[in-house]
């Protein structure tokens, strides 16, 4: 088993002069990129093999160069999102226990007014110019990287991911979508998420190059940089695809018609959506897959033909899925059960066990499959809202609101949204005799919570519908 | 209302742009000159915008908001 530093290394040897990653004006060859890695690594000699380390950085050189700088030097990478609450951080590091968080100059003072106790510091505070590191031999079993998703408390739980996860998963990947090392890849997605990280991984590991957008924000930059670049693949989440649809109707044809490849992921894609893009790419492909953090790239759909739009596709060699249902018919919605090496052995510090089972992994997750096995999601088992990729948990804004003076209840459903996949509406019971406002509700919201969990909607209602021992029936607001 | 609506909507910006404050704040600052203004903070500006004012912004008027001053521009001939 070959790690994603050991694929990265080969192809220094094949390509030392090829450019490796693209940001803005920065061009990094894979030999450049490899020295700084080192670089990085041997200032953290000082740790012990196993250590963890925070990344908080915005997507930039410095977060490449710091993640894998990090597990060069056998160390675990504990990637934090950015756009998360100090409160979420704080639980992170809390339940990671991390020796050092990595940041950057924009960044830094955010991190270091959190209460957390350990040596904070900018990546190029790590570069130094000694040539002589600590030669560490990792293990399958190795932890390579630690994602934080929303557990079904909304409490966050560690996803922790082995070598051998990631190099099951990125195997899968270039097979799959046929990575190459002529490819040149945009990609606009974080690298905090799997969806991001596992493009990083795919174009290293093939000896492509990387262009690497800020973020997704600005969908004239997407563009431009596919045509500046000569990009052949892009990844984005669906909402960038209807955004680009929509800001830019007449021109987006110009600019995407020579990619080979449109990746893009799980959540809902509107049906006329990838047709639009099937029609404007001349002889490339759009796509799309379905996976957990924890489960990674367990489906791949590539939409060459007419008819399966609304599947998320098959699972690859080595991974199989089954659907749990009383009927024990797959044709019949049920349960998604994963099963295969993308899958994690256990949560960090073994928290919610009772997930994964004899290997299979229980997404909560409700779908069923059609008869020549191709997957289709129908919905979630639990509160979990899915907004344009981003997970959360609809008790995790409740108890955020809850709090609020004038609001005796609330609860929080995801409603329908062709542009996000879902959006969250919240019914508000008020408290008696408070006349709170929706402005004042939502302005609490925004100050308290990411701008993902901020409610689209919001409605007074006098009570929550109730089943016959008083518990509210939430699918009956759905 | 002019003045009352210019004052609302400099509110919302600042608590949505929570470094956004009198002194640096610029009507024709353009959205990808904003640190965060991605997806879901254009969809908190808008829910606000319509909470507020008490309007609907359909999706393609909410593409053409990107500044506060198109803000305000939607606002007063919606209003």
């Amino acid at each position: 088993m070959n790690t994603i530093i050991e694929d990265f290394k080969n192809n220094v040897k094949d390509y030392p002069e090829k450019p490796v990653l693209i940001f803005g004006d920065e061009i990094i060859s894979y030999k450049r990129l490899d020295e700084l890695i080192n670089s990085l690594s041997i200032s953290l000699s000082n740790l012990k093999k196993g250590s963890i380390i925070s990344i908080f950085l915005e997507n930039s050189v410095d977060y490449v160069v710091s993640y894998l700088g990090i597990l060069n030097a056998g160390m675990i990478a504990h990637l934090i999102p950015t756009n998360l609450s100090d409160e979420k951080i704080i639980q992170q590091l809390n339940n990671a226990n991390p020796d050092l968080i990595i940041s950057s100059n924009s960044l830094i003072d955010k991190i270091k007014n959190i209460r957390y106790d350990c040596k904070k510091v900018i990546t190029s505070e790590l570069i130094c110019n000694e040539s002589v590191m600590n030669d560490y031999e990792l293990a399958e079993n190795d932890i390579s990287y630690l994602i934080y998703t929303s557990g079904t408390t909304g409490e966050p739980k560690g996803v922790p991911i082995t070598h051998a996860n990631v190099n099951f998963t990125t195997r899968n990947i270039i097979n799959e979508l046929d990575y190459n090392s002529s490819d040149i890849n945009i990609l606009p997605l974080p690298l905090s998420h799997s969806f991001g990280l596992g493009c990083l991984h795919a174009s290293l590991s093939v000896g492509s190059t990387l262009v690497l957008l800020k973020n997704a924000g600005n969908t004239m930059n997407i563009l431009e940089s596919i045509k500046k670049n000569n990009a052949t693949t892009l990844a984005v989440v669906p909402l960038t695809l209807n955004k680009i649809l929509k800001e830019h109707e007449n021109i987006y044809s110009d600019y995407i018609g020579n990619l080979r490849l449109i990746m893009t992921n799980s959540t809902s894609i509107p049906v006329d959506t990838v047709k639009n893009y099937r029609t404007v790419l001349k002889n490339g492909k759009i796509a799309t897959y379905y996976g957990l953090t924890e489960a990674s790239r367990s489906t791949f759909m590539i939409f060459d033909q007419l008819g399966r739009e609304e599947s998320v596709g098959k699972p690859p060699h080595g991974i199989e899925i089954r659907i749990k249902s009383e009927s024990s018919n797959e044709l019949e919605s049920g349960e998604i059960l994963i099963k295969g090496k993308n899958v994690i052995n256990h949560y960090w510090k073994n928290e919610q066990e009772d997930k994964i089972i004899d290997g299979w992994i229980h997404t909560g997750d409700i779908g069923h499959k059609d008869a020549d096995g191709y997957l289709y999601l129908d919905g979630r088992l639990d509160g979990l809202i899915n907004i344009a990729g981003e997970k959360v948990m609809a008790e995790e804004i409740e108890k955020v609101v809850r709090v609020l003076t004038g609001v005796e209840d609330i609860v929080v459903v995801g409603m329908k949204n062709e542009m996000f996949g879902q959006i969250i509406k919240a019914f508000v019971k008020k408290s008696i005799n408070n006349e709170i406002t929706k402005s004042e509700i939502l302005s609490y919201c925004i100050k308290n919570l990411e701008s993902f969990k901020v409610p689209r909607e919001i409605e007074f209602i006098k009570d929550f519908p109730r089943n016959e021992f008083g518990k509210i029936q939430r699918f009956r607001l759905e | 209302m002019s003045s009352n609506t210019n004052t609302e909507i400099k509110e919302i910006f600042f608590q949505i742009f929570p470094d956004s404050n009198e002194s640096n704040f610029d009507w024709k600052k353009k959205q990808n000159e904003y640190e965060n203004w991605d997806s879901f903070v254009q969809l908190n500006l808008i829910t606000m915008l319509e909470e507020k004012f008490d309007i609907s912004i359909s999706d393609d008027d909410s593409i053409n908001i990107q500044s506060a001053e198109d803000a305000l521009n939607f606002v007063m001939s919606n209003k």
